[in-house]
């Protein structure tokens, strides 16, 4: 099976000082989708900035270890550049156009296509987002949260990317909304075979969502394997799903 | 804002774009014959209006259609807008007053001089952002109005740079209608022009960057590069309306590109409404015709009273600046988007009015 993201010994450190990432490698298949796990803190958004090229602007850098995206070095490569490799995002917070009309915000995602497929690609997010046709003239910040992300959704898969980086899904968003969204997104990954890496906050919904997942805690990978093994896993239930101990946390 | 683009214009949409367009044409007949169909018109009937202020008014809204097309499209808030003015200025006296060539190269010159300044004065842009960068921007205003005076003074003297009238072939651009059909014609071009290169890719990942700079990235645009053509094709723009300026006033000087140049076409466009380009026309409409309307209404009101009288006529020039600044003031207090935000909201609230059963 062939590796469309693959991290390599990867350390990260912010402002010369002090390791936000340790030797961390990631293997993300062909087809497949893996769930990036861990509590705040523990190192999951310096991972996908790292791997997105915008470390930089966090005043971040690569200390070490590569990251190499369908067999090409991509690490310190310009963010800009990666898109056009076919590495898609949808950026922590939904991040849309907020002035731009929801078609607009898909057009500047379908840039990167040749104008001929522009209309094919705006047809194809219309199709699995029916509520986004509806909205295509309306400016997307006067959208509702859970329409924004399918939004950001729509714009990243639009330049169908071989590996799409999705950060924080559900943040802000209520629980029905969230698994409708997820839904789509898994018919995404069955359609045009999608790589995916996700970072969730809500365990539980990525590991049923996920075939694989890592677990992150201060910087470093404690545990990697199948979702169902992650989930099952002792180090999992005590430290991040929240029995009784840490209830509060986790459903926050 | 550029939301929404309907393919073609509707019927009435060209009816409006026909009568505006008589209007225009007709424009420069009834200021310099001051009669509407042979009726002569008084003073006040043509709101204090001659086709010089006019002119003026197509040459700051080439100003303030660049500078919104950099503040409110790109995103890039700058107050260096008089020294590409000055730019322009200068690149004019170089090419024609010193070297003589024609008027349609020396405009060239200009754009191409001007789009080199934005460029540099763009650089900055690639590492500081905000505050920072609209101070490197002043920098920019305070080197270019020096390097003007400068100039001024090796090649000229204090009395300032003369211009020549300009000329396009036999055609002597010598009074104010002429002017008028030069101008008129660039601002619509450039407007068509600016409006066009919005709806292209490039132009909608530059509003995509202003709307929000990570997630323009996220998507693959390359925000620096398009950040640097902005300022170079704003600036290009600009200078090319600082040449004409210098051209229209026969003579200017150093001060004529002060900071309060500059800042005057920062109020036009909050005026106007930031991200409009149809706003930039009427925030620089607004700036140019309405003091000179105020100061034209002052005289009759004053004949009633004496000492109201004698205020309105000493201190003519300040009470009109006085009461311009508060309507200003007043304006943005209820219209913080600008003319163009308010023609939104009003639009809206008729749409509702309409949709309601």
């Amino acid at each position: 099976m062939s590796t469309v993201l693959d991290i390599q010994h990867l350390s990260v450190a912010y402002n010369r000082k002090g390791l936000a990432l340790e030797d961390v490698s990631l293997q993300v298949p062909q087809g497949g989708i893996v769930a990036l796990l861990g509590a705040n803190g523990a190192g999951k958004s310096t991972l996908i900035r790292a791997v997105t090229g915008l470390l930089a602007l966090h005043h971040g850098q690569i200390t070490g270890g590569q990251v190499h995206m369908l067999g090409q070095l991509v690490s310190g490569l310009p963010a800009h550049r990666l898109v056009r490799l076919g590495m898609g995002q949808v950026p922590e917070g939904r991040l849309v156009f907020k002035q731009l009309s929801v078609e607009d915000n898909l057009l500047v995602g379908a840039a990167v296509l040749p104008r001929a497929q522009v209309k094919d690609g705006l047809d194809a997010v219309y199709h699995l987002f029916p509520r986004l046709l509806e909205r295509r003239t309306q400016a997307a910040g006067w959208m509702s949260g859970g329409e924004q992300q399918m939004l950001a959704l729509g714009r990243a898969m639009i330049a169908k990317p071989k590996l799409l980086l999705v950060d924080e899904l559900s943040l802000g968003l209520a629980p029905l909304i969230v698994a409708d969204i997820y839904k789509q997104l898994r018919v995404i990954g069955e359609t045009l075979g999608t790589a995916m890496l996700v970072v969730e906050q809500n365990a539980k919904l990525a590991l049923s969502f996920a075939q694989s997942a890592y677990l992150l805690q201060q910087g470093r990978v404690v545990l990697s394997g199948s979702a169902a093994m992650v989930a099952a896993s002792p180090e999992m239930k005590a430290s991040y799903l929240g029995e009784a101990r840490q209830a509060g946390k986790a459903s926050a | 804002m550029n939301k929404t683009s309907k393919p073609s214009l509707s019927a009435g949409a060209w009816l409006w774009l026909l009568l505006c367009a008589a209007v225009l044409a007709y424009l420069p007949t009834l200021l310099t014959e001051r009669a509407f169909l042979g009726m002569p018109l008084s003073n006040t009937q043509l709101l204090n209006l001659g086709l010089s202020q006019i002119n003026l008014m197509l040459i700051s809204m080439l100003g303030a259609l660049s500078l919104n097309y950099l503040t409110g499209c790109a995103g890039l808030i700058s107050i260096g807008h008089a020294a590409f003015f000055a730019t322009g200025a200068m690149a004019a006296a170089v090419f024609d007053t010193q070297l003589g060539w024609p008027f349609p190269l020396v405009l060239l010159a200009a754009a191409l001089a001007g789009a080199l300044a934005g460029t540099l004065a763009g650089l900055p842009s690639l590492r500081v952002r905000g505050l920072y960068f609209v101070l490197s921007t002043l920098a920019v205003h305070y080197v270019v109005t020096y390097v003007f005076l400068e100039y001024q003074f090796k090649y000229f003297d204090v009395v300032g740079i003369p211009y020549a009238t300009p000329r396009l072939g036999d055609w002597e651009l010598n009074t104010p209608v002429r002017w008028y059909a030069l101008l008129l014609p660039l601002v619509v071009l450039v407007y068509w022009g600016l409006k066009a290169s919005l709806k292209s890719r490039e132009g909608r990942a530059m509003l995509a960057m202003r709307d929000h700079e990570l997630a323009a990235t996220s998507v693959g645009v390359d925000v620096r590069i398009l950040r640097l053509k902005a300022f170079a094709l704003s600036s290009a723009i600009a200078s090319v309306a600082g040449a004409l300026f210098a051209y229209y006033l026969s003579n200017v000087t150093s001060e004529a590109f002060n900071i309060l140049f500059a800042i005057q076409f920062i109020a036009m466009i909050i005026i106007g409404g930031m991200g409009s380009l149809s706003g930039s026309l009427v925030g620089a409409a607004i700036w140019l015709l309405l003091p000179s309307i105020i100061g034209g209404l002052s005289p009759q009101s004053s004949e009633s009273n004496e000492f109201l009288g004698k205020l309105l006529v000493e201190h003519r020039a300040q009470l009109v600046q006085l009461i311009f600044s508060i309507l200003v003031i007043v304006f943005l207090i209820f219209a913080p988007g600008g003319v163009a935000g308010l023609a939104t909201s009003l639009k809206n609230a008729w749409q509702a009015w309409r949709a309601k059963p």
